[in-house]
Formats: C-alpha cells, structure tokens, sequence
C-alpha cells in the first residue's frame, strides 16, 4: 500500500497543495530511494526530502502559517497527525492496520469537525489524501460503521479552497459518502 | 422542518442525529443557521449525545465571529430534518395569525391541495431515487436451541419437523445433537434469516407449533451479518 501512495501519488498530491494554496506552479518533485520518498529541489537551497516536511515548507512559503495551528498546542496536534499519516497511514500494509486506523480515526473524530483545533489545517489535507484510496474501497456499510470518519471525510471534501483543487483530478477526486439517504 | 424544542431532550436527540453525518446545520462551513440554532439550545448537550455536543463546542468556538458568520438567520423552524414538524413558537403563531385573517375558507382549502399535490410529488421522486439504490438486505444468522420433551423424544423426527418449516428469507444451516443430561439432547440449529422477511418471534411460534416433540426454543446466538 506504501507503494500505492509513492511517487505518482506523492507529487501530485503536493501539485495540488500547491494549487489550494495559491502558490505559482513550477516546483518539480523527485522520488528517492525504495521508498519513493518525495524530494523538493529548492531554488537556492538544499533539497527538501519527505512529504510532511515539505508540504509543511509549501504552506510557509504561502504564508499560509495558520495551517500549521493557531497556538502552541495546535501546532503540536496538527505535526502529531502529519507523523501519522506518513508512519501509520502510508505504512499500513494490510486489512487489519486498516481497519485499527479506521476504528482509531473514529473514536478520535467522534468529537471534533477538525483534526486539530477548531479549525482546517494541513493536517486535514493530508490525511484526506492519504485515505483517500482506503475511502474509495470501504463499502456503504463499513462508511456507516465509521461515522465520524465519514463526516470528517465528507466535510473536507467540501471545504472550499480545498475543493476546487481536487475536483479537478482523478486520484483524489470527490467520492459519495452518503449512506443515510 | 425543525427540531422541535431545542431545550427538551426529544430536540436536542433530532439534534443529534441530525448532525451525525453532518458538520454544520447547513452546507460545509459555519453560517447564521449554526448562530440560530446555537442560541435556542440553552446549554452544552449531554456527553451522550455525542454529535450535538461536537457541534455545540465547535460552534462555541466562533463565538467571537458569530456576527460576522455568512448567511441570513432564519426562523428556527427552517432549519433541520425536513421529516420534523416545525413546533417552534414562531410557527404556531405564524398559524394562528391565519385563523384572524383567512375570512375564505376555500382559499386555504385550495392550499392544502397544492401543498399535498406538491408533497406527493416529492415523496414519488423520493421513492424512485430509492428504488434506483440497490437496496441492501440486512440478513442475521441465528443458533436456536430446540428442547424436547423427555430422553424418548425423537429427535430425527423433530429436526425433521423443524426443518419443514419453509418461507421466504428462511435458509436452514448445519444442526448438531448437544446433551443436556439424563440422556436427554437438545437439537442446535443454524439457520440464516432476512431481517425484514423472517423474526425470532415467527420462529418461535412455528417450531414450538410441534408440541409432540418440542419442549421450549430459545435464541442461543443472535449475529448480524
């Protein structure tokens, strides 16, 4: 599954990022190593390897900095969620850790609109793409088992900036997660 | 449309369920129509309603933005469940108001049809769209215990009987003999059933309707699948 979240995925999730952020396109993105990690070639400087690492980079560079979290502690919750979503999300190798992550994300969301905070921050984004693969495979009754990840899930499909980047693509594009009609 | 009364409990479980598959009272962000139904609940929803209380702490949040929040504030009633009938105050008064004024019966009568014609109309959509759906069979597997009489009951004979019996969404499994003691046997019977079609209640009647041989039946193993 690591593999299927490589570096297709890995790049063009960050041309999209790139896109809602309202950044000027022309960064290319690499793949390094077994792993295909994603690598930024930054204009002056060193590259930047990692996915969290450089979307994170992407969002300073839109000045987009309440993305990251408002106070010290959203902060922390929104890196707590970009290290999951590159350790547990893209490690995750079979139905089993799918199903924890599920079930996890479930307990957690029960509560919250965001993942982090009361509001939409880059953790959100990424964790949208990350499970996006796992959303389009659940079935009507498993969306309804999770609930709340359904929601989260359906909500930040729908949050504006965020829409319009990823209406316009195959890999990440909208999916129905109505069950209750 | 509406809640009903946001400060009892049945307004506040709409509430609830309402938002369990929803974030906001309208559409994807936060708008008057949060503002609105914010300020009728009085206090934060019990823990045990869950997606209320979510909603209620996030909306919460905003508290210093509420003014600036877009969209227009609506009657309470105009918000919610499209299935509730609006009992806020504001509607019932909206009503009464009618009654002053309608001095023609018959205009009101005309109006109720149109709104009837135009609800049928609705409802027909609704049930197409439905039907369109592949509708999911909720299916459970059921273990019954089938108790006899005494240790001279023939028990082949009872499967047998138990067996026989045959309708729609009924699909008998795999059965063993279990002892219970005194040379006594009980029959454990598998069998597959379609929740809409088929009830333990149905099952019970029809096999202790066998009074020969059946004793009493219970439910040992009750699963969704």
């Amino acid at each position: 599954m690591a593999a299927a979240a490589g570096p297709r995925l890995g790049a063009e999730e960050l041309g999209l990022l790139e896109k809602s952020l309202g950044l000027a396109k022309g960064n290319k993105y690499g793949a390094q190593g077994e792993r295909k990690t994603p690598v930024l070639q930054t204009n002056n400087g060193p590259s930047l390897i990692g996915l969290t690492t450089i979307a994170t980079h992407l969002v300073k560079q839109a000045k987009k900095e309440q993305l990251l979290g408002n106070t010290a502690e959203e902060k922390a919750v929104v890196q707590q969620w970009l290290e999951y979503r590159v350790t547990q999300v893209d490690g995750q190798s079979n139905k089993e850790d799918t199903r924890i992550i599920l079930k996890d994300l479930n307990s957690y969301l029960e509560d919250k609109v965001y993942l982090a905070g009361n509001n939409f921050t880059l953790a959100d984004i990424l964790m949208y793409y990350g499970l996006h693969h796992i959303m389009v495979d659940l079935t009507v009754q498993e969306k309804e088992k999770y609930l709340n990840v359904s929601r989260w899930f359906n909500h930040i499909q729908h949050y504006p900036d965020f829409k319009a980047a990823v209406s316009k693509t195959t890999s990440f594009a909208s999916i129905d997660v109505y069950f209750l009609m | 449309m509406g809640f009903g009364d946001l400060k009892t409990a049945a307004g506040l479980y709409v509430l609830n369920d309402f938002l369990a598959d929803r974030s906001y009272i309208e559409g994807f962000g936060p708008s008057q129509a949060d503002v609105a139904v914010f300020e009728a609940v009085s206090a934060p929803p019990p823990a045990d309603l869950c997606h209320a209380l979510r909603w209620y702490n996030h909306i919460q949040s905003y508290e210093k933005q509420k003014a600036s929040l877009p969209g227009v504030k609506k009657a309470l009633g105009k918000y919610g469940p499209a299935d509730v009938e609006d009992t806020t105050a504001g509607a019932t008064a909206d009503t009464k108001d009618d009654d002053d004024i309608d001095l023609f019966g018959s205009d009101d009568e005309e109006e109720s049809e149109e709104a009837k014609r135009l609800r049928e109309e609705r409802l027909a959509q609704y049930e197409s769209k439905k039907s369109k759906k592949p509708a999911v069979v909720a299916k459970s597997s059921i273990l019954l215990d089938v108790k006899p009489w005494d240790d001279e009951t023939d028990m082949a004979k009872l499967e047998e009987c138990v067996r026989s019996i045959q309708t729609d969404g009924l699909v008998w499994g795999s059965s063993k003999l279990v002892p219970v003691g005194y040379g006594i046997k009980k029959l454990q019977i598998q069998c597959v059933v379609e929740d809409d079609k088929v009830g333990t209640d149905m099952l019970e009647e029809r096999i202790t309707a066998f009074e020969d041989y059946v004793q009493s039946m219970d439910v040992a193993a009750f699963n969704k699948i």
